[in-house]
């Protein structure tokens, strides 16, 4: 889904263009005149990062997918204490994952203007939670940005490189899923002739945050957050429509949920609506407002983050009107708004007729859960494990496309918790319960937070199998290199850690993995099997991938058993009535199912022809 | 546009299952549309699933900038695949235009449901479907638009016969022409003779529908 080069670079000012929000935060960034970039990919945030990729070098930008999170923070604050304007990017708990750097960045402070790029995934959509990284703000002293478009993600993301600069703190840029993966009308401003020089200046007690210096720097942090405050006061981000009596306050993308129901209710004239577009929010705005209307509707996403301060910002003023959002059931407390929700508060809010919806009748649909495709590697790991540990085992999963191991058939994955934790919790339990358990784990999870987990499971040695599925790229956030595909051997990392036992092959020698499998699975202590078959859909994305022949189903041999289906989860294998048959246009030809069948009914599609 | 039942722009609401092209659609029309200097936004909506999962997107020209619908805001509906079609009821009103390919992607579920035991793993009925959204909207349209791909020399060109629905009807704000222009211009060029034929085998039957419905 990232942008192609020319929509980037080669968009004019002067004239509109449709940038999805993720590559309108690149532009602009570009703008602003950016020179560094790092990333670890995770959605809905990885288009900023899979663009930067694909212009770099022709914009004269330092980029890197970096190993994990904090790492893409630690490298971009020092490209920025050399002055280089730099951004990095993540999803919402990747940010958590550069949590030490990102508490202790402000008061260092930058050189350069640093921006980090946290996109937000409120309804659960591809995330194992929903948070509200705006919290961050009061939290660690971070002026947050919170778009409601992609064209504010463009405007706000040129301007937070000033603001940084000028207060010297790290900037937050939190857009969401609907501001993220919508594209939308933007005005392109011009790129810039001329860049940040680079100069490093050593002044340790500028930079180095031992407590005599952390101190002196908490006291700056203050003062840094103040002028951040009264910087954003005097910035456009807030703008106001209307004079009407009735006030909505409104942030991110519900803001253009509420202007769509003024428009439909035709209210235009009873309301008045403030966008909230960065935080904190400036007190001489809300102070202002709150004096020129007799109550207000607060309509956020999350949590209830402006509404509390719109509270404090009253009770401060001697302004007691009612003040309605989360706290007084306006709103649910959880998931993303919708344009229903939105109009059930208005309507309360103004005194207005309930709506009365038609209610529509939708038929029982059959539901398309994600699936592992067809000739996935995972499925041929998952099912050989499964054949030696047994159905008893405790299975420890991990992020990634693998997390598909969980449910019937597969059935490998009993508990998750974060990016990395399957080694840790597979030693946690093992510990507690004498029993070997077993930890799944992808190649570009493995080296983002699995390393340290598994030296601490080297030091403990509980007998703790480690199944590394070494696919050699970071297939679902969209295929981003993983440094195990850039020449980095996890054999040798692993060995290097002081691994005793370790064997790797290839899964598709499904007669030597069973036999790895088993020496695991009897051994004494820690070991780790490598399974290092790569990813077919990238493989095949990038033209190297052999397809083999499809199979097919003798209909004279197969006994109905539905042994096939009950294991393997391939979507390439239909049955309906009893009648079982191999899709050959989904067919990878992996033959999986070949050694699976005990009817010996699967068989070369061109055997049969 | 005499399609807008109101001043609020138009709603093209695209749905099917990943691997039908579906995004690629709707960026087409997006791209189409910003360069005649509309208004657009467009919403990609992909779960997990690589391949053959739900998929829908929405482009909305001359809406402003909220980038949802509200239940039975869609205008038309280009559906790929029936159930998908029919999982698009929350957003068709007595006023929408659906154009429906009959062909089903059996969801994968289904087998495993079945071998599982579960009564009534089966997919739906199509007449069922139909009749569902015909409860809703008057105006359903459905062809076997896969076969009119692979007629027209590869069944990936698909997306072109539904598109090519929308543009016989003569709803967008711009004539069949400028529009197959814009398209010979976007494909790779082993596709654009492929793509110009299912397009216009898309547009036949779209004007045949507005001849009917007039």
């Amino acid at each position: 889904m990232s942008a192609n080069p020319h929509e980037v670079l080669g968009a004019r000012p002067g004239q509109a263009a449709c940038l999805l929000g993720n590559v309108a935060i690149v532009r602009g960034a570009l703008e602003a005149g950016v020179q560094f970039f790092s990333c670890y990919p995770g959605t809905p945030s990885s288009e900023v990062g899979d663009t930067f990729a694909r212009i770099a070098r022709e914009a004269g930008v330092l980029f890197e997918y970096s190993v994990n999170e904090k790492i893409a923070v630690e490298i971009a604050f020092a490209a920025s204490l050399a002055g280089a304007r730099s951004m990095c990017s993540m999803k919402h708990l990747g940010l958590n994952y550069a949590g030490d750097p990102v508490s202790t960045l402000p008061y260092v402070g930058v050189e350069g203007g640093m921006v980090i790029v946290s996109a937000g995934d409120p309804s659960v959509i591809t995330s194992p939670n929903e948070q509200d990284q705006r919290h961050f703000s009061r939290f660690l002293f971070y002026p947050v940005f919170d778009p409601a478009t992609p064209r504010d993600a463009l405007e706000m993301t040129r301007f937070a490189f000033d603001l940084s600069e000028k207060t010297r703190l790290p900037v937050l840029m939190r857009p969401t899923t609907r501001v993220s993966h919508i594209s939308g009308m933007v005005d392109p401003g011009p790129l810039p002739e001329a860049r940040n020089e680079i100069k490093f200046e050593k002044n340790p007690p500028r930079y180095v945050p031992i407590p005599m210096n952390a101190r002196r720097m908490r006291k700056e942090l203050t003062e840094r957050f103040a002028l951040a405050e009264s910087l954003l006061a005097a910035s456009e981000f807030y703008p106001r429509t209307g004079e009407g009596s009735y006030g909505i306050i409104a942030s991110g993308v519900a803001h253009t949920y509420v202007q769509e129901v003024i428009r439909d209710l035709g209210i235009q004239d009873r309301v008045s609506l403030l966008q909230i577009g960065a935080y904190p929010v400036p007190e001489t705005l809300l102070a202002g407002f709150l004096k020129s209307v007799d109550s207000v509707l607060v309509v956020e996403e999350l949590t209830p983050f402006v509404e509390d301060r719109v509270i404090r910002s009253a009770f401060e003023n001697r302004r007691i009107i009612p003040v309605h959002g989360k706290h007084t059931g306006h709103f649910p407390l959880e998931f993303e708004y919708d344009l229903e929700k939105v109009e059930d508060a208005v309507r309360k809010e103004l005194d207005l007729e309930e709506r009365k919806r038609a209610s529509v009748k939708i038929p029982d649909l059959p539901p398309r859960p994600p699936v592992l495709c067809p000739g996935c590697p995972h499925r041929t790991s998952f099912y050989l494990a499964r054949k030696v540990f047994g159905k008893k085992t405790v299975y420890h999963n991990d992020i990634g496309c693998y997390t598909l191991g969980y449910g019937p058939p597969l059935e490998t994955c009993d508990v998750l918790l974060c990016m990395g934790s399957s080694i840790s919790q597979a030693s946690g339990m093992a510990r507690t319960t004498g029993k070997r358990t077993v930890a799944f784990i992808g190649d570009s999870t493995f080296f983002h937070s699995g390393l340290p987990a598994l030296a601490n499971a080297v030091k403990s040695d509980d007998p703790v199998t480690v199944i590394i599925l070494n696919n050699h790229i970071t297939a679902m956030t969209g295929f981003q290199p993983s440094v195990a595909a850039g020449g980095l051997s996890l054999e040798d990392a692993v060995r290097g850690l002081g691994v005793r036992e370790i064997h790797s092959v290839n899964q598709f020698e499904t007669e030597r993995t069973l036999e790895a499998l088993k020496k695991a699975r009897d051994g004494q202590g820690l070991n780790v099997v490598i399974l290092g078959a790569p990813c077919v859909v990238n493989e095949t994305r990038l033209g190297i991938h052999e397809k083999g022949e499809p199979y097919t189903v003798d209909p004279d041999i197969c006994n109905a058993c539905s042994l096939c289906v009950r294991v393997l989860g391939c979507p390439a294998i239909h049955v309906e009535e009893e009648h079982y048959t191999i899709d050959r246009n989904l067919c990878d030809g992996c033959a999986l199912c070949v050694e699976v069948c005990n009817q010996e009914a699967i068989r070369r599609d061109d055997a049969h022809e | 546009m005499n399609r807008q039942r109101d001043k609020s722009g138009l709603r093209i609401h695209i749905v099917g299952t990943g691997g039908q092209g579906l995004i690629l659609t709707a960026r087409l029309l997006t791209r189409f549309f910003v360069q005649s200097g509309r208004h657009v936004l467009c919403s990609q909506l992909h779960g997990m699933a690589q391949r053959g999962g739900s998929v829908q997107s929405t482009v909305m020209i001359d809406c402003g900038d909220c980038p949802v619908m509200r239940a039975g805001g869609a205008d038309v509906i280009l559906g790929l695949e029936p159930v998908e079609t029919a999982r698009a009821l929350t957003y068709i009103s007595s006023k929408t235009l659906v154009f429906m390919n009959t062909v089903p992607i059996i969801p994968y579920i289904l087998s495993q449901q079945y071998v599982l035991g579960k009564k009534g793993a089966k997919y739906p009925d199509l007449e069922e479907l139909k009749g569902a959204i015909r409860a809703v909207t008057p105006e359903l349209y459905t062809l076997n638009a896969t076969e009119r791909a692979r007629k027209a020399g590869a069944i990936k060109a698909l997306n072109m016969v539904m598109l090519g629905c929308l543009l016989g009807t003569g709803y967008l704000p711009c004539t069949v022409e400028e529009f197959l222009d814009s398209l010979k211009v976007a494909a790779p060029p082993e596709m654009a003779e492929i793509n110009s034929r299912a397009f216009s085998s898309g547009v036949e039957f779209g004007r045949k529908v507005v001849g009917s419905s007039r």
